[in-house]
């Protein structure tokens, strides 16, 4: 490695000259039913004290595996080969009781679903002490007093009270926390992570990830960090492994890779995910194909059938990871690498650029058409209990939603989990008279259909749901699927029949597979025909509910892509809920930040991306990770404090205040407005920016 | 946790309470004791037979209601449960016939649950085994048995065995003679048939439970931490896996009163059971009432039982 300090903590690293782990040729293969499925084919690496790996790679490429393998918890029936270092301690071919000593102790783990991760029928503190008891004789005193210590490294207030507390008491981030906790309580010389804040929202991610980095000062262990998200490798890895199809394509330091990437497939992924940091025009480039199945490996390059630059060579042996002659540590198992470097080749060069239709010239906005407006939409659940259904709270899942979006164009809905995305998007689908406020859709307020014309503007508003998988009948040909919704709207069969052939044409299906069932299809392409199945009926607006969270990346740029040209092709306009800031800024044409059931800033996307006037979008937006270690390193995150307040909490006056950065840096005056006063939706002058704050950024 | 017990007990004695008197209801409009009067040759003049009915509160010229009040003021107030057709008090009858069933039922309730669980535990923990398949073969053929197949079975080759070496351990009708050796010697065929009939739904089920937990992500955690990995399945997914086997434990209490209706005929043992069948034979609206309260309590005594079960068992519920 040519760095010789560790981007993250800004201070030199020692460097031991021996590796702390060390992993050579490891391989995992499972039985199947369709043979061997061979999950890992060759890993090498070598991980120092301190130091962070990141292992980036698709699902299916062989990363969870690893950890497992390496953890020596497979399954008995995995067969593992190659060898696994422990120090100078050949942990491969241990048995549990052998292996046992050593987890937990030399080596921990953290896991990516906090929510299942912890037992729930014991407390957090029989948890701990679980952990620690397993290595270490210590009194029950002893025990509590590393127990407070270790929650109070990871940044759970009022430890005392936590122990005895429940893990279904606990959010999903301080449960990530208390699993870092246990990881760390030992010091073990090696943390292996395994997507630990995959399913967290951005703003908690950032907050653990911190705690994983002070565990890892704390601790001086190596990290292994394994993740799809090459943002979360930017910021955390010192080195980084790009894994494809069970063996590594790419190795080196994260600057060397995210800058200069040698093989093909890390150009793909880097170019395939839009940034939050930047505007992008244009579109995405995709990364063709799929990933190949474990199963039936072809001979040569695993990557060949999807590379652009590929060539008959590459069919014939699989390459091995080699430095070509950039630097000693950077190595690529590509045959064209040698080309890429000596030309410096980009991934502009090497992936063709993929046509979008231009938008049709469209008015300003304020003279096109509205299609859906929604003012001061409330939906709230009662809580009930006991077997009079007494009345014990209110749950205000939306309370005051106003969103306007015009013909042709796309406005995202982004906040952290259960802020109220989906109960809005379901208020709205249930084209109903709402508990309060009004739904105009193509200028006909709903309240006032009756059901036959309900049904009949039913094809103006259609949805495409997050899984794929699951939002599709695995025993309807697709067909059936895409024919349901034209059935409903009481279309003939000779039109369906001419109708499905054009849709499968338009979101890039083969128009001969409608005879397929879903499960037929790869991921990427049943989220094709969950679009088309919603623009069947021709509708004016389509809501789509995190249609690329359950994708790849390299698949999702394909999607994202899609969906730019149908709007440019049909000039639908889309309401898009999404998690993913960087997405939400490639996508949309307007945004709307929603928080504890209302929304907190909307307006064009552009200028609440590069001067964002409420404090939570601020916040929100420097949560988000960037790939690209260069940036990591020099941003200043507004952190967060705390977890997201129950919706059944009443708030006074601002919601936001309870986490508020900038209600801290108020005087008392300026925060009694804040307790009492009830920020509006505002703008300042004519842009297209509104917020709800009373002191705004 | 004590006001969750008092504030079941009031609901479960409302429940109680509404289902007792629909029971009520539906036995006087159904059962007609008249027409086993009405059927003797020579037939009892109109008068005597009134006479008898209106003694047991029975008579179906009396107002449904008056009848209704009276058998309810007589077992609010006197614990007074009415009479039979034919004039015996149905309170002398059936708080003994009930304790005879919950001794045989509780008895191999308990080997059930504890055998049930040993051997669904031990077979999940070496699923695939020689052990797994074995005893799940054995438990599919018990599941399978119809309940009087299994007891005459029993009874049969005790029977044979009885014959060919000459023994005379147990006997195979009745309770005995109220010593306690008796008692063993009466009550270990019923119970062991009970018991086999029982085990098998507490054994395939705790199986299927604990092989869904053992996989869990916790599970996994514990091993993570350095506890082995049958100790991890022990510590941290037996209990998970026993809360829905507690609501088993719990509702097979509900069968106390009359569920051992086979075992207790062929045996020749005059339980609960037998006793309801009884009384619906013989137009004995008081005395099926009074089976049907019995059997209410039992279902609320399990009920209540798998709330305390599974208030123990699982911290989600205690709390919230």
């Amino acid at each position: 490695m040519t760095t010789t300090f560790t981007a993250n903590q800004g201070e030199p690293l020692l460097r031991a000259n021996k590796p702390v782990l060390s992993v050579k040729d490891l391989t995992v293969s499972y039985g199947s039913e369709a043979g061997p499925v061979r999950a890992v084919r060759g890993l090498s690496f070598d991980l120092m004290p301190g130091q962070t790996l990141g292992i980036a790679g698709e699902s299916g490429s062989g990363k969870s595996a690893t950890s497992l393998a390496i953890m020596g918890l497979l399954p008995d029936s995995a067969v593992v080969g190659g060898s696994v270092q422990l120090g100078s301690r050949e942990l491969l071919g241990l048995n549990d009781k052998e292996m046992s000593s050593v987890r937990g102790r030399d080596m921990s783990m953290i896991f990516q679903d906090p929510l299942s991760a912890l037992t729930p029928v014991f407390t957090i503190g029989q948890q701990i002490a679980e952990a620690l008891d397993t290595h270490q004789n210590l009194t029950r005193d002893q025990v509590r007093k590393r127990s407070l210590e270790l929650l109070d490294l990871v940044g759970i207030s009022e430890p005392e009270k936590r122990l005895k507390a429940y893990p279904h008491q606990f959010s999903g981030g301080m449960r990530q926390r208390v699993m870092i906790a246990i990881a760390i309580a030992n010091d073990p010389k090696v943390i292996i992570a395994d997507e630990p804040t995959t399913a967290l929202d951005v703003t908690i991610q950032a907050q653990v990830l911190d705690v994983l980095k002070k565990a890892q000062r704390e601790t001086g262990a190596g990290v292994v960090m394994i993740t799809h998200d090459l943002g979360v490798v930017a910021n955390m890895a010192d080195d980084v492994l790009v894994m494809y199809a069970g063996k590594p394509v790419e190795y080196g330091s994260v600057d060397q890779v995210f800058e200069k990437p040698n093989m093909p497939y890390t150009m793909g992924l880097l170019a395939a995910v839009p940034r939050p940091d930047r505007s992008t025009s244009g579109p995405l480039i995709p990364i063709e194909g799929n990933p190949p199945s474990p199963v039936n490996l072809p001979p040569g390059c695993p990557f060949a059938p999807r590379c652009p630059i590929a060539i008959d060579e590459c069919t014939t042996a699989e390459p091995a990871l080699v430095s070509h002659g950039d630097s000693e540590l950077h190595r690529a198992a590509c045959i064209r690498a040698d080309k890429i470097v000596a030309e410096g080749l980009t991934f502009n060069d090497v992936y063709p650029m993929p046509e979008i239709p231009d938008r049709q010239q469209l008015l300003p906005r304020e003279q096109r058409d509205s299609v859906l407006q929604v003012t001061d939409l409330k939906r709230h659940f009662e809580l009930s209990s006991g077997m009079l259904r007494r009345k014990v709270g209110t749950v205000r899942a939306v309370d005051g939603v106003t969103i306007d979006i015009r013909q042709g164009e796309t406005l995202a809905l982004v906040g952290e989990s259960g802020c109220g995305k989906t109960s809005t998007l379901l208020e709205i689908m249930q084209l109903k008279k709402p508990m309060n406020g009004k739904i105009v859709l193509m200028g006909r307020d709903v309240s006032e259909l009756n059901n036959a014309q309900r049904r009949k503007i039913r094809s103006d508003l259609q949805i495409v749901f997050q899984d794929p998988m699951a939002a599709l009948d695995p025993r309807m040909p697709v067909y059936d699927v895409i024919a349901e919704p034209l059935h409903a709207q009481g279309w003939k069969k000779d039109a369906i029949n001419e109708r499905i052939s054009d849709l499968m044409d338009l979101v890039g299906l083969n128009p001969d597979h409608v005879d397929r069932f879903p499960e037929q299809f790869s991921g990427g392409q049943r989220q094709r025909i969950g679009i088309a199945r919603a623009l069947a009926v021709e509708p004016a607006l389509v809501v789509l509910d995190e249609p690329v969270s359950a994708l790849d990346v390299s698949i999702q740029a394909g999607v994202i892509n899609l969906l730019e040209s149908l709007q440019a092709r049909l000039g639908v306009s889309f309401l898009f809920v999404a998690h993913d800031l960087s997405v939400v800024r490639h996508v949309a044409d307007r945004v709307a930040v929603m928080y504890l059931g209302r929304i907190v800033e909307i307006g064009d996307v552009e200028r609440i991306y590069t001067n964002p006037r409420h404090p939570y979008t601020a916040a929100l937006l420097s949560a988000a990770p960037v790939p690209d270690p260069t940036v990591e390193r020099q941003r200043e995150r507004i952190m967060l404090t705390g977890e997201l307040p129950s919706s059944t909490e009443r708030i006074s006056g601002c919601r936001f205040r309870t986490r508020c950065p900038k209600y801290k840096m108020l005087d008392d005056a300026d925060r009694t407005v804040c307790d009492t006063e009830e920020p509006d939706l505002i703008s300042e002058g004519a842009i297209d920016q509104q917020r709800a704050c009373h002191f705004p950024m | 946790m004590l006001k969750f017990i008092v504030g079941r007990f009031v609901s479960y004695a409302v429940m109680l309470f509404i289902a007792t008197s629909g029971v009520y209801f539906l036995a006087s409009w159904f059962l007609d004791p008249r027409s086993n009067y009405l059927a003797m040759r020579p037939q009892p003049p109109i008068e005597s037979i009134n006479a008898s009915l209106d003694y047991a509160n029975i008579n179906d010229q009396t107002p449904i209601l008056e009848r209704y009040w009276n058998w309810l003021t007589g077992v609010v107030l006197r614990w007074d449960w009415g009479y039979s057709p034919v004039g015996e008090p149905v309170s002398e009858i059936i708080w003994d016939r009930a304790w005879v069933s919950v001794q045989l039922v509780t008895i191999s309730t308990v080997l059930a649950v504890v055998i049930g669980i040993a051997v669904g535990v031990r077979s999940a923990i070496r699923k695939y085994s020689a052990f797994d398949h074995t005893s799940n073969s054995i438990s599919v053929l018990f599941l399978v048995m119809p309940s009087f197949v299994l007891a005459l079975l029993v009874v049969l080759i005790y029977l044979e065995l009885q014959a060919t070496f000459d023994l005379h351990w147990f006997a195979v009708t009745g309770l005995g003679d109220g010593t306690f050796l008796s008692y063993v010697q009466h009550l270990f065929l019923p119970t062991l048939v009970l018991t086999l009939l029982g085990y098998v739904g507490f054994h395939l089920t705790q199986r299927t439970y604990l092989l869904d937990t053992m996989n869990a992500d916790y599970v996994r955690t514990a091993r993570a931490k350095g506890i082995p990995k049958n100790v991890a399945i022990r510590r941290h997914a037996l209990r998970t896996s026993m809360i829905p086997t507690a609501y088993g434990i719990a509702f097979s209490i509900t069968g106390t009163v009359t569920g051992a209706l086979f075992v207790e005929q062929i045996f020749a043992i005059n339980g609960a059971g037998l006793y309801f069948i009884e009384t619906l034979s013989k137009n004995d609206i008081n005395g099926a009432v009074s089976v049907a309260f019995l059997g209410g309590v039992a279902t609320c005594a399990g009920l209540l039982l798998a709330d305390i079960f599974v208030a123990i068992l699982d911290p989600r519920i205690r709390i919230s």
